[in-house]
């Protein structure tokens, strides 16, 4: 199926009006996991398997984790969901219909665009006696470690300065 | 571009709408930040694979942390709101009266 990226594209953009229209936060929770789960296979699709690994791992099963749990802490009696009001159940109609008239509106012009989404993944190297293959994206998140040595070092002491403002700020003093 | 790349755009435009409205909570516009992001980061993830420029895949590895960050503080500040107020609502926070 030749459409499959921009498929997942278009469901992306719904997942996001899901939770863009402001429903109870648990459920807008719930739509960017989803939103999250298809943006994931659209980085695989284009040969990204360690960032689509990456984001799985630290976005989905890190941060949503902890959003999940600091909304159950925060929230109301009776949540509000998509079906409930006119104001939340608009705004996701509203959005739904701009990108159907959109993507319509797209596929009609019938244009020519010269990006090729295949074959993003592997690299082959020639190194020594012999030859040998690599993943491009994981070869370049490791190239992190080599040339953005300072980089590291900057990114470690905000998560560490970090930590202790997040405890500063909930000690409430 | 192609439209692959507007849907991702226009996925950070909604959820840059999203989070400049309030409706009652503010863990909504969090999330909203979560998304744009998220949107950020596979667009990012993308150009580096379709220009065959491995290198530019340290950008979104460093986004993603500097946005953990940001969720972090983000959710403190939530937490202290709520054991201040009880609830998240937008419209307990009227000590700038302006």
């Amino acid at each position: 199926m030749a459409y499959v990226l921009f498929t997942l594209s278009v469901l992306l953009v719904m997942g996001f009006v899901g939770f863009s229209s402001k429903p109870s936060p648990i459920y807008g929770g719930l739509a960017l996991i989803v939103s999250g789960v298809v943006g994931c296979v659209i980085v695989l699709n284009c040969g990204g398997v360690y960032m689509g690994l990456v984001m799985f791992l630290v976005y989905l099963g890190g941060m949503m984790v902890v959003f999940g749990y600091t909304t159950a802490m925060a929230i109301e009696e009776y949540p509000e969901t998509w079906g409930s009001g006119l104001e939340v159940l608009g705004g996701l109609l509203v959005g739904l219909m701009m990108e159907v008239v959109l993507v319509l509106w797209v596929l009609s012009l019938d244009e020519t665009v010269v990006v090729s989404f295949s074959d993003t993944g592997d690299w082959v190297i020639f190194e020594g006696e012999g030859s040998g293959l690599i993943r491009g994206d994981s070869i370049g998140a490791g190239a992190l470690y080599d040339y953005g040595r300072w980089l590291v070092v900057v990114a470690g002491w905000t998560l560490f300065v970090g930590v202790y403002i997040v405890i500063e700020i909930v000690r409430g003093n | 571009m192609t439209p692959t790349h507007m849907n991702i755009m226009l996925a950070f435009t909604i959820s840059l709408l999203g989070m400049l409205t309030y409706r009652s909570h503010l863990v909504a516009s969090l999330l909203c930040l979560e998304g744009m992001m998220m949107s950020l980061f596979i667009m990012a993830t993308l150009i580096a694979s379709n220009t065959h420029f491995p290198l530019v895949n340290i950008m979104p590895i460093i986004l993603l942390v500097f946005a953990a960050c940001e969720t972090a503080v983000g959710l403190a500040l939530l937490i202290s709101i709520s054991n201040t107020y009880g609830l998240d609502y937008v419209h307990n926070l009227n000590l700038l009266q302006c």
